[in-house]
């Protein structure tokens, strides 16, 4: 199907439209260089809107359609002919949506947040490049344009983590995110291309359609499906390949809002709901996989929030504790349910990111949590939306985390051990406590003198805070709704025991911090002495940093020099200086072969022609 | 008289030219031997063609030609001595070796 043969300006198609304006967006900035304008940032803002309005005309018209593919031919190599396409189905809507959704509120709050800023052009110009490569990244049909976008938006990623370049944390946390992503990336590629020599193609449905008549072997699908997971991994911070994403927190926080908390780092969710099918026909080992990672992450990201005292890095494990629940679905076999608890995780996190980018604008840059509280007297409306986000997220009912968390609990009830459920639940409790440490120690108890001055931010701050807080509210409520969205019947009876503990542990989590934090029952210290066996290496993110600085240092650096150290010897010294020396050399001692005396050059001649004669006559040459 | 008598004739001349321009230093006497070298190949030519059943004229034309190559190249070679004396002040041919390392 041609892209041309349809209208692309009417119908779901128009979709690509979307990622064409920010694009447009980016270019105006960058080619009238308004780097150190506002003007910069109204372009983009509008970009948004337009972006905006235009998913809401596919979502209309996509529920009178349905899902389509449109791709036109792009180049052809040999008898390969590669593609370029969009595709509009369930996922991408969902996805869209979300982007375009919350990049615009957090484009808003960014006219405030960043008022100050001096190059706040480029900061809503590399917005609106990331939001035209995160819409590219989820309408492609095909594996090498959702690589290309991918790598995008880890671009970024990157030059908005180092906005504030100056600061050498800021620089380095860049860096560190662009090459812990680039380790998964490498898997990504890999993969794609195992795909591309098994099935001759990089359009999904083709692949998944030839996977699906057993056109990929087994172990080969299971490799390449893998490996494609590698890529999610880095890209939604799962354990191993987690350690970037609360360094990323040195980023503008309207940033980590956005890239590290709503869209970017659920791409590789979204990846692998979108090769779902591929994960379900490789061996069921893959699924144990994607599920064991996913819990491990979720573990690990939680029990590292509880003691983490930076506002912003508890929030950025606790995106990492999630990112893990959306794993954890998946390789349960519900990639709806991931999906679901994508959607509602997506506003409660950029409304608590946003929350906290608010504490920090009325506090002068406060972020500590110890050094913050009580500051429901100063900031009431940040207080508000941030406790919905934080109770949507602790999973209480009836926000928007219940729901999905609930779902999620549910499929792992069903499809894994019970190990998995327990560990799950544990890890539910956790996110429960973290939420309402933070509640309780930034907005509620004493108002410490020295915040006497925090003050509630403006009214373009709060706004998209008061909408992302109501949607936290309200989108849990669809959750039957999204069921039959993706067309798959609500057929999951409710379990009394799984939503019981569901609920309870939420709860518990809720009261157990009330207990600690505010009534003081037992002190944290004292819980903190207690366990600081498992305390002290939860705060160091379990020495997974330290560790891998020691393999840097001592083994790659190592490797690195003896590489090094054979490149200047053998091939430098060796074998490029060394031809060269010898030519000198020789040179130097045959260059008095030239006599100028003719009777030599004569000589020579003679000797030669006789050379050749005899030879000739005895057969030689 | 048979070919061969021609031959060793011709041999002999190319010989003597031969060693003449590999041993003398004088320009004048080399040009002389190039030109003894260049009748040598003459003389064998025109054998060849006189001996040739049926006789073709072939080698009495080149045997011209070489005639004419040759007188043109003593005009050269005599105008690049006459040079090389003046400047030089002989006509040795170990005083010009400037063309070295």
């Amino acid at each position: 199907m041609s892209l041309l043969e349809f209208s692309i300006i009417e119908g779901i198609q128009m979709a690509w439209l979307a990622p064409a304006i920010s694009v447009l967006a980016f270019v105006l900035i960058v080619v009238f260089r308004l780097f150190e304008s506002k003007l910069g940032s109204a372009i983009s803002i509008l970009g948004a809107i337009s972006g905006l309005s235009i998913v809401g005309y596919v979502v209309n018209q996509f529920d009178k359609t349905g899902a389509g593919e449109f791709s036109s031919e792009w180049f052809t190599v040999g008898s390969t002919v590669i593609t370029v396409g969009i595709t509009v189905d369930q996922l991408s809507v969902v996805m869209l949506a979300i982007v375009t959704f919350v990049a615009l509120l957090v484009q808003i709050y960014s006219i405030s947040y960043m008022k100050d800023e001096p190059r706040v052009g480029w900061y809503f110009a590399v917005h609106s490049l990331f939001v035209a490569s995160m819409l590219i990244l989820v309408l492609a049909n095909n594996l090498l344009i959702l690589y290309f976008a991918w790598e995008l938006v880890g671009l970024c990623s990157y030059l908005l983590i180092g906005f504030w370049y100056e600061k050498r944390a800021a620089a380095e946390a860049a860096k560190k995110a662009f090459v812990t992503t680039r380790i998964g990336d490498v898997g990504l590629l890999i993969g794609i291309i195992l795909l591309f020599k098994a099935t001759g193609t990089f359009q999904i449905s083709t692949i998944i359609h030839i996977a699906q008549q057993g056109g990929i072997a087994d172990t080969s699908l299971m490799v390449a499906v893998l490996l494609l997971f590698l890529g999610a991994m880095g890209k939604s911070a799962q354990f191993p390949l987690h350690v970037w994403l609360p360094d990323a927190m040195e980023g503008p926080t309207p940033v980590s809002a956005l890239i590290h908390a709503a869209t970017m780092v659920v791409a590789g969710v979204y990846l692998v709901a979108r090769v779902f099918p591929l994960f379900e026909l490789a061996p069921p080992i893959t699924l144990t996989i994607v599920a064991i990672v996913g819990l491990t992450t979720a573990i690990i990201g939680a029990s590292i929030a509880l003691v983490m005292t930076d506002l912003k890095k508890v929030l950025a494990y606790s995106t990492i504790s999630h990112l893990g629940f959306m794993m954890l679905a998946l390789g349960s076999g519900a990639y709806v349910v991931a999906m679901f608890h994508l959607f509602t995780h997506a506003f409660a996190k950029a409304l608590l990111f946003l929350s906290a980018g608010s504490v920090d604008h009325g506090t002068g840059g406060k972020r500590d949590i110890r050094e913050l509280g009580g500051l429901r007297h100063r900031m009431p409306i940040t207080t508000i939306t941030f406790s919905i986000g934080a109770l949507a997220l602790a999973g209480v009912p009836p926000l928007s985390g219940f729901f999905s968390k609930d779902e999620i609990m549910m499929a792992v009830m069903d499809g894994m051990h019970p190990i998995f459920f327990i560990i799950a639940t544990l890890a539910v409790l956790m996110s429960s406590l973290y939420m309402v440490r933070v509640l309780i120690l930034v907005f509620f108890g004493e108002l410490k003198p020295e915040n006497d001055g925090a003050h509630e931010s403006p009214a373009l701050m709060t706004i998209p805070l008061v909408i992302l807080a109501m949607m936290s509210l309200v989108v849990g409520f669809f959750s039957s709704n999204w069921k039959s969205f993706f067309g798959e019947e609500a057929s999951h009876d409710i379990d009394p025991l799984v939503l019981g503990l569901s609920i309870s542990m939420s709860i518990g989590g809720l009261f157990l911090g009330w207990a600690i934090y505010t009534k003081r029952w037992v002190a944290p210290e004292e819980i903190a002495e207690k366990l600081k066996l498992f305390g002290r290496p939860a705060a160091n993110g379990y020495y997974i940093d330290s560790f891998y600085q020691w393999t840097i240092d001592r083994i790659v650096l190592v490797f690195a020099n003896m590489v090094a150290l054979f490149d200047r010897i053998v091939v430098n010294d060796t074998v490029v200086n060394g031809t060269g020396y010898s030519v000198f050399l020789s040179a130097f001692k045959l260059r008095y072969l030239e006599t100028g005396k003719l009777y030599n050059y004569a000589l020579a001649m003679v000797i030669g022609v006789l050379f050749i004669g005899i030879s000739k006559y005895w057969g030689i040459l | 008289m048979t070919l061969v008598y021609f031959q060793i004739l011709s041999a002999a001349l190319f010989s003597i030219g031969l060693y003449g321009v590999l041993v003398r230093r004088s320009a004048v006497l080399i040009l002389l031997c190039i030109e003894l070298m260049l009748n040598a190949v003459n003389i064998n030519l025109i054998a060849f063609s006189a001996y040739s059943e049926p006789i073709v004229a072939t080698g009495q034309v080149i045997a011209i030609f070489v005639i004419t190559i040759a007188a043109a190249e003593v005009g050269l070679a005599l105008a690049i001595i006459i040079n090389l004396f003046r400047n030089k002040g002989s006509v040795d041919i170990d005083e010009v070796d400037l063309m070295k390392w």
